[in-house]
């Protein structure tokens, strides 16, 4: 029996109906994957708009002649600096995933002894407070240049790029071991029994012997003139005499005070540059020596046998050259505080090393950290090592956002250290 | 080619049962990645802040983690002059002057003496403290960062009046934490309104690592074990860590003290000759 009809030997296996259904259901689990960076650590929010890049374009924030092209980064940040978005250390050969903190870490982060498998450290959260860092909605500069998803303990700054762009760098994470405790208390008194017995009924047999009626008065007038009025009338003005006294003021310098601290005795903070030695400390951080470590293989091992040498010819196939874009803007930002313990009542110090690591200038440099809300900002404590122009302003956590704005565009390889004091509540 | 009917028919089946299978398949890892596995809150709310001594801590072993044998330092501080005493072997030992320091087990219950308290010097006061969770304070720093167990002057005083004082320590969420700076001498308290569980509260606020109850009088039928609640072990630690100071630096010559402005030893210094 032939059924040549119904034979269809290269017909597929689903119907086309369920392929649609396929393809629309891994089209919908592939975009519920947030993709790094859309809303806007780097430009996403800026770009968009428009109106930073018709500033930059007139030239008025930073000039042509300020661009020298030297970029003053070391290998691996230059390697980071072509993500889209900041990575972490041990992120440098490729980009950061979505959700991955950002930030360099440093060493000297306090850390408990135990955590639960699968937890990042510090653990627990509500021992620590946290400052530095952009966690949470990601910050980014709208096209008004208002700066957006700064929420408290974020640190960032943004800065503009020859190309018109308002990038956003936040720094690393600085975590104080810092608990604070409170108590609620009830206070409970003792159950008693008690019983009142009502009266049921009172019988008066005594009647009254007289009535008496009281006849008020309907009518009252007031025959005496008033002798006299006493009011007080307040002072409606006030007269002082200063004295001949002498008023003298002490104006402290603006300038950077102070040497390094102890606790900045970091080649990173006093120079901008990382240094080997550096790295027992960096390995107390989770998987920051990952980026330390060499490139170098192991050359010769010697394990009680002759070395052999290995000769080999190798033709090059093919040649690729990478050209890489003109211009690669990056600042980078190192935060560290003078001690990782601290209990109400103590004073931090806390110290920004800002970096321009990329090839070209950043004009309108500004750090911004927004304190936690157990942190107080002590006045008029900020400094910073170049000329800026310092600000506070109320975040919602009931604390200050320390607000720091360079006056003058940052070169290639030229940086600085801004620090401010705060006490812990 | 030629095929049966047979072999259609049974193509077509296979056809439906693999195509059936498959949606089944991704229906059900749909309905994985939709639910997340619950998690269980870390709260105390099926307890009751009135649970007897014990049962909060005990309950909070029973939930995991590097609880059992670790000796968790708590700071109990009291008024200037009030003495403490903690329970060793059904008895309590040397009286302390407050504050005073001790490592306590989680889940266990530790019945203190206070005694010398002011303007009632004749009596005393037998409090209780249960710790129900630690902190995980980095190497070094367990001593300095103790959990403070306040006995202040007020609740000794409503104890002695016959009231049972309840105070739920906690440890604050720093994001959420209060604003106000810490001028106080003491810790920062709420009261519970009536009918409030305290331990509830507690937990909104924070996380309950202690419960101090206070207005238990000397029992009728005296000092027995179950009084002391089994006389838990506890680690004696000093309250205030000694310090090795520095010897004082070598005596100046007298003529360089009177050229230093004020100097406490200079004769010139007018401070020295106020009353």
């Amino acid at each position: 029996m032939k059924h040549s009809v119904y034979h269809q030997p290269n017909a597929p296996l689903w119907p086309g109906p369920w392929r649609m259904a396929l393809v629309v259901l891994c089209a919908l689990i592939l975009c519920s994957c947030r993709s790094p960076g859309k809303l806007g650590a780097t430009a996403g929010l800026s770009s968009s708009a428009g109106s930073t890049v018709g500033q930059a374009s007139r030239g008025d924030t930073l000039p042509r002649e300020a661009y020298t092209g030297v970029p003053a980064a070391g290998e691996g940040w230059d390697r980071l600096s072509t993500c889209p978005t900041p990575g972490r250390w041990d992120r440098l050969s490729t980009c950061p995933t979505p959700g991955m903190e950002r930030g360099v870490p440093l060493p000297y982060q306090p850390q408990g002894p135990w955590a639960p498998p699968g937890l990042s450290r510090p653990w627990p959260a509500d021992e620590y407070i946290r400052d530095g860092g952009d966690v949470g909605v990601p910050a980014g500069v709208s096209g008004r240049g208002e700066l957006g998803g700064l929420e408290m303990e974020d640190t960032v700054a943004h800065y503009d790029t020859l190309d018109g762009r308002t990038l956003v760098e936040p720094s690393n994470k600085v975590y104080l071991y810092a608990p604070r405790f409170g108590a609620v208390r009830q206070v409970v008194g003792l159950v008693a029994h008690e019983e009142r017995q009502h009266i049921g009924g009172v019988h008066l047999p005594e009647h009254l012997e007289s009535p008496t009626t009281l006849q008020l008065v309907a009518d009252a007038e007031q025959n005496v003139q008033a002798a006299g009025e006493a009011t007080a009338r307040p002072a409606v003005a006030l007269r002082t005499r200063t004295g001949d006294g002498v008023i003298s003021s002490v104006i402290h310098p603006r300038a950077f005070q102070d040497a390094f601290k102890p606790f900045e005795n970091l080649s990173v903070v006093r120079m901008g540059v990382f240094e080997g030695a550096e790295m027992p400390f960096l390995a107390r951080s989770s998987e920051a020596a990952i980026a330390w470590s060499h490139i170098q293989a192991v050359q010769v091992i010697l394990d009680h046998t002759g070395a052999m040498a290995e000769v080999k010819y190798d033709k090059v196939l093919s040649l690729y050259t990478v050209s890489s874009p003109p211009g690669k803007p990056k600042l980078r930002l190192v935060k560290v505080a003078s001690t990782p313990f601290a209990q109400p009542g103590d004073e931090v110090f806390f110290t920004l090393r800002f970096d321009n690591i990329g090839n070209q200038p950043l004009g309108n440099v500004t750090i911004i950290d927004s304190l936690n809300t157990r942190l107080e900002y002590v006045a008029d404590s900020a400094q910073c090592s170049v000329e800026a122009k310092f600000s506070t302003q109320p975040n919602e956590g009931d604390s200050v956002m320390v607000r720091c704005e360079l006056a003058r565009p940052l070169e290639p390889g030229q940086g600085g250290i801004l620090r401010f004091r705060c006490r812990v509540r | 080619m030629v095929r049966s009917i047979r072999f259609l028919a049974m193509q077509a089946h296979c056809r439906r049962f693999f195509v059936g299978k498959t949606a089944v398949l991704a229906v059900w890892l749909l309905s994985l990645a939709a639910t997340l596995p619950a998690q269980q809150p870390n709260v105390h709310y099926l307890h009751h802040g009135v649970m007897p001594p014990g049962a909060i801590g005990g309950q909070r072993l029973q939930r995991g983690g590097p609880l059992p044998g670790f000796y968790q330092p708590v700071e109990i501080k009291a008024p200037t002059g009030v003495l403490i005493s903690l329970a060793v072997d059904n008895q309590f030992d040397q009286a302390m002057p407050a504050p005073r320091k001790a490592g306590m087990l989680i889940g266990a219950v530790y019945r203190l003496r206070v005694t010398n308290i002011r303007l009632a010097e004749g009596l005393e006061v037998f409090p209780t403290i249960e710790i129900i969770d630690r902190i995980y304070a980095p190497a070094g720093q367990q001593l300095r960062f103790a959990i403070p167990v306040e006995l202040t002057e007020e609740d000794l005083k409503l104890a002695i009046q016959g009231k049972f004082v309840t105070r739920v320590i906690y440890l604050e969420d720093p994001r959420h934490a209060l604003p106000a700076p810490d001028n106080s001498p003491g810790q920062n308290w709420f009261e519970a309104a009536p009918g409030q569980d305290p331990l509830a509260v507690a937990d909104g606020l924070g996380r309950p690592v202690a419960i101090l109850r206070m207005g238990a009088r000397l029992p009728d039928q005296g000092l027995d074990a179950f009084f002391f609640f089994g006389s838990p072990p506890f680690v004696a630690f000093p309250a205030t860590p000694k310090v090795n100071l520095l010897p004082p630096p070598p005596a100046m010559p007298r003529g360089e003290r009177q050229g230093m402005v004020g100097s406490p030893t200079s004769s010139q210094n007018p401070v020295e000759r106020r009353p």
